[in-house]
This record gives structure tokens, sequence and C-alpha cells, in this order.
């Protein structure tokens, strides 16, 4: 135990005092989530507001009193008047000169007074879903032909209280702590997936495929140290390492969600979760990192190369990046206690449940004593890999 | 109880697709060493001769413990090589000149490293690398990092960082491969004053001129097969002239055409 520890604390000091290896395994994953979320964040608050200076551009012919009122009401537009063909109107909207155009029927209102059903009179609006400002103008304009629609109807009946049967009232009562609780759930365990894998690669293959390859890992076995502890001292230390990662990369997420989240309104607030969730959480995340690390650990030990471990480790990353993507999309927590058993799956599914205050304490330890158990069986199988001459010294 | 004592180890290699197609051959096993036997003990320099292939690597990765034979055993002071590999890992030293050592850190860490490893106290491990660094002046460049020395540098460090316990036996293959005129010089030196402070030797080489400058007892190795094993007088004496080249190749040839006859 005590090589364990030896073992540990040279791979803590390779890594920790490396600043190459410090900038890319514990500030760039952060800030590069930082900086990537508020971009994304800025780049969509920007295209869901539109700034409040601009004037919509909206080209009409025969466009009724009561609609430009509406128009007046409603928007800051300018009016760009007839005159235009078909194609130079279809140009302009695609040179984005116009963002919308509405062409009304001659003598409009007189023809709809006339309620002649065979020689209904036509508008058609022209609109260009490519450009965002269009499409905007689009959404308006329709709201108030809607209006105005409801309002012909209302005159055609002899009493216009008859257009509304019933009263229809929606009220949202939703709790703020649930619904920040679906934000945090549909986002984080999948972000907590990715980067914890990503940490853990970064850094087990070197620690064990990289003795190997740089020729370093005879001196070690050489030495009486038991393989169990020379498996236990590089799976530990990865496992810390990989945890310091993720967790710079987890410090990234939250700092950068009130960018994130300001488009949908809902910003969700941390601080909705209290002792009990967090440490759930990082007891989850620790079991789930060593996990992986070990696994990692194995493949690193089969590899050869840095490279060749790289490349074997891609298609399990894969796979967990989509588990974790079906579990953003997917549906309710599963309380099934058989998948708290599965790897990586398990620990999503309880991650979501801790976010959304619905786990139960025994799926939880299911899935805690599951992890720990494929990682006892990964440093059962690394040290017999340690005392293979042919996965140690193999060309 | 001799202090090393090698019996009858035999030991076989599975050929992979891409060695044999280098080597263009159909064989999918190659036995490396058939049934060798050999004892060595304290105070002497034992030279394991043969020519490239010959399975002497082989051989001192077996007693080393990186590799188990897949017949026979080894026996350092009584303890199995097979049985009891962590015992006998405390008192032996393996060096080799492809022995690396991680470009990252420097000769003070690696050396406070594997003396933990090896489980020395504090004061034993400054007073030891006191000693080894003032030996082979690795003073000098001790806080450099590995991949910043010259290979001669290198080549001392990983002998100082071997030696960190003070081992009773030091296995070393091919101790002068690659290395310049001034650095083996230093490696030959320092094995003559171990052997003279007791330590027993085993080395592998394919200069002859090494075993007559170092070893008290040789045996020459051919083909996986010990062709003879004793004294270096004695087995010089083989020769009217005295000539180990002479020996070493008629026993290449006796070898050559015990092959063609089989």
């Amino acid at each position: 135990m005590r090589n364990m520890l030896v073992i540990f604390k040279k791979e803590l000091f390779r890594v920790l005092t490396d600043k190459r290896l410090v900038l890319t395994v514990f500030i760039l994953p952060g800030l590069s989530i930082f900086i990537i979320y508020t971009i994304i964040g800025t780049v969509v608050q920007t295209q869901f507001t539109e700034p409040e200076d601009y004037e919509t551009k909206i080209y009409g012919e025969n466009v009724p009193e009561a609609i430009v009122l509406a128009f007046d009401e409603t928007m800051n537009y300018r009016f760009i008047e007839g005159g235009l063909t078909r194609d130079d109107l279809e140009e302009k909207l695609l040179e984005e000169e116009i963002d919308l155009a509405v062409i009304f029927a001659e003598n409009f209102e007189e023809r709809i007074a006339e309620r002649d059903k065979q020689d209904l009179p036509d508008v058609t609006i022209y609109y260009n879903q490519g450009n965002q400002r269009s499409s905007s103008a689009h959404n308006r304009v329709s709201a108030v032909m809607r209006a105005y629609h409801e309002s012909i109807i209302k005159d055609r009946l002899d009493d216009p209280a008859d257009y509304h049967p019933y009263v229809l009232d929606t009220e949202n009562i939703v709790d703020e702590r649930s619904m920040a609780a679906q934000g945090f759930a549909m986002l984080l365990p999948m972000l907590i997936i990715i980067f914890l894998f990503v940490g853990a690669m970064s850094i087990g293959p070197d620690a064990i495929a990289g003795e190997k390859e740089r020729g370093t890992i005879a001196s070690l076995l050489v030495t009486p140290t038991k393989r169990r502890d020379i498996a236990l001292g590089k799976v530990t230390s990865a496992a810390l390492l990989s945890l310091l990662s993720a967790l710079s990369a987890f410090i990234g997420i939250i700092l950068s969600l009130p960018r994130l989240m300001v488009a949908d309104e809902a910003m969700p607030d941390i601080s909705i979760y209290g002792a009990r969730e967090f440490l759930a959480i990082f007891l989850l995340l620790v079991v789930t990192v060593i996990f992986i690390v070990g696994l990692i650990s194995i493949i690193s030990a089969y590899a050869k190369t840095i490279k060749e471990a790289s490349m074997l480790i891609t298609p399990f990353y894969l796979i967990a990046m989509i588990i974790g993507i079906m579990n953003s999309f997917g549906a309710d927590v599963n309380h099934n206690p058989l998948v708290h058993l599965l790897p990586i799956y398990g620990p999503i599914n309880m991650l979501s449940g801790i976010l959304l205050f619905d786990y139960s304490i025994t799926n939880f330890f299911i899935t805690i004593a599951a992890n720990i158990g494929y990682t006892a069986l990964f440093v059962f199988v690394l040290n017999k890999m340690f005392d293979s001459e042919k996965m140690m010294f193999s060309r | 109880m001799t202090d090393l004592e090698v019996k009858n180890i035999k030991k076989t290699f599975r050929l992979s697709r891409k060695q044999r197609r280098i080597e263009h051959t159909d064989e999918r096993k190659r036995i490396a060493v058939k049934g060798l036997s050999f004892t060595a003990r304290r105070g002497e320099i034992y030279g394991l001769l043969g020519p490239n292939g010959a399975g002497k690597t082989t051989t001192l990765r077996c007693i080393s413990t990186l590799i188990r034979p897949d017949e026979g055993d080894i026996f350092i002071d009584g303890k199995s090589v097979l049985k009891e590999s962590i015992e006998v890992r405390k008192n032996i030293a393996f060096l080799t000149t492809e022995l690396k050592l991680d470009d990252f850190f420097t000769p003070n860490y690696l050396f406070d490293y594997f003396s933990k490893l090896h489980g020395i106290d504090e004061e034993t491990m400054e007073k030891r690398k006191a000693e080894q660094f003032n030996r082979f002046g690795i003073d000098k460049f001790a806080e450099v990092k590995v991949a910043d020395l010259s290979s001669g540098m290198k080549q001392k460090t990983s002998l100082a960082i071997s030696l960190v316990h003070d081992p009773d036996f030091i296995i070393f293959d091919e101790p002068t491969n690659g290395l310049d005129v001034l650095t083996a010089r230093t490696v030959i030196d320092y094995l003559l004053e171990m052997r003279d402070a007791g330590k027993a030797i085993i080395i592998s080489t394919h200069i002859l001129s090494v075993v007559e400058k170092m070893c008290d007892r040789v045996g020459i190795i051919i083909d996986g097969e010990l062709k003879i094993s004793d004294d270096l007088d004695k087995v010089k004496a083989l020769d009217a002239n005295g000539d180990l080249e002479e020996v070493f190749f008629r026993l290449m040839e006796e070898s050559a055409g015990e092959l063609a006859h089989a």
C-alpha cells in the first residue's frame, strides 16, 4: 500500500508540475467551455431579440386603413409603397432590401363587405424564411391578419358576444424549482459524462501506455512493488486528476449558464440544490470517474502506444456520449434497480434523478456499489495485465 | 546453497504475424532458451557470451523476474523467482542500456522515487544519493530533466538509480552497448568495484574483449543452449593459444554443424 502512495504522488507530480499539462487538462476545459457557451448564448440572444431601433421594411399594395392602424400599434416599421413587379419584389426580399411584402386585392374592404363567396378577395404575404428579420416580420403581420380576420367575423355575427362561446384561461402554475431542475437535468448529465471522459482520456493513456511506449515500465516492474499497488496507484491518481479536470469544465458550465439560458428567460439557479444533492452528485462523480479511468487503464495497458490507446478508447467515448445525449432528450428517470447496475447509463440516469429530486436511496447505493464493483474488477484485471509479459513487453 | 542458480530454464515466445513476415518464417513459436543451467556467486562476474539472438537477454530477463521461464526455475539466495518474485526483487538490480528513464523527471527526483519504491528510509537514501551522485558526477546535472541529458549522463543516472537499494545481485544486459569510450570505462570500473565489494554480477555481451576484461567465469550461449560454462581461464585453455575468440568460433561452428545434421 505504501508503494501505491509513492506511485500516486509521482503521477500527480508528473501532471501538476507540467505547465503544458496543467493548461490543457485543468485550465482549458473550463475556459473553453465558458468562452464557447458565452458565445453561443450571445448569438442565440441576438437572434431572439430584435434591436429596439430596427425599422421593419414592409412593402404593401392596397393595404386597408384598419391594417395600417394595427401595424402602427404593434411594430416599428416603414411602409414602402407599391409599384414593384413580382420579380422585383422577390429580388428585394432575397437581397434583404425589404423584410416582407403584403399584397391586398384591389378594393379589398369593399369586396369583403359584399360577401360574395364566389369572389373572395386575396391577400398574399411574401417573406424570406432565410432572413431572421423577415421571419420575425411574418410572425407579427400574421398576428395582425388573424386579429383583422376575427374582427370581420365578429362584425358578421348578429350578436358579437356569440364569437366567444366560452372563456378559456390557461394558467402556468410552474414551480420555478422544478423548471430549473429540468434545465439542469437536461444539460448537466450529458456534459458531465463527456468531460469526465475527456479528462480521463487526456491523462490515463500517458500513465500506462506512455510508460510502455517510452520503455520506462520495466524500471518500475523490476522494483519490489506489487502489481496491485502499481494498478491502484495509476488508477487513483488518474481518477483524481480527471475529477479535477471535470471540475474545471463544471465551473466553466456554471459560470456560462447565465449567458446560455438567457434566451429561454429561465435561468436555472444552482442554489435550488442542497448539501444532500451536492454530496450525492459528488459521490456519483467519484465512482463514475474511477470506472472510466479503470476502463481507460485497461485499454492503455493493452495498447502498445498512447496513439493506439487513444484510438481504442474513442468508441467507448462515443458510446458514453450517445448515452448522455439520449438522456438529455429522453423521457423520465428510470427507477428500475437493474438499470442502475449498467455502467455509464446507470450513473447518468441517477444523476438526472438527483437533479430532478426524483431518486431513491436504494437505487443510489446500487449505482455506487455497481461502479465500485466494476472498478475493483478493472483493478484486478489490470493487476494481471501488469503481471503479463505479453502485455507489458510485446512490440 | 549457491548464491544464484539458474536451473534448466526454457522459454518459448510466440511470433507475431509481423515478426513472421520480417523474419520470412512460418514458425509460430520460437524457443529462445532451451534448458539453460548455470550458477553465479558473490564476489565474481559471470559473463553470458553469445551472438545476437542467442537467448542472453531472455535469460537475464528471467533472472530479473521481468518474464517467467516456461520450465525450470531460478533461485537467488535460495528464493525462487517464480514463487517469491517480490522478495527476489528486493535484492537484485536489472540494468540494460535500453532501460529508459522518464524524460520529464530529474535524476534527483528519480533517485528518491525508486528509493521509496524499495522502501529505503530517508537518511539512508540521502547518504546513498550523495555517494552515487558524487561517484558518477551526477551532482552537476541532478536537477536537469532526463530529456536534456546526454546519453552518457542518462546511462550513469540509470546505473545510480538501479542500485538505490544496494542489491547483492547486479544483472546487466550488454553493459557497454552504445556507450562512448569514457562512459563504457566508467561502467566497467564500477562493476569491477562492485565485484570486489562482494556483489554477484551477471552480464551478457557479444563483445569478447568485455568478457576478457571483466569476467571471472563465462558461459557461451548459442541458439538458446549453453555450450560451456566455466572459469574464464579454463574456457580459454580449450584453445592451444588461450584465445577466447577461437573457442567461441569453434563452438559456433559445432553448433552450426549440429543444426545441419539435425
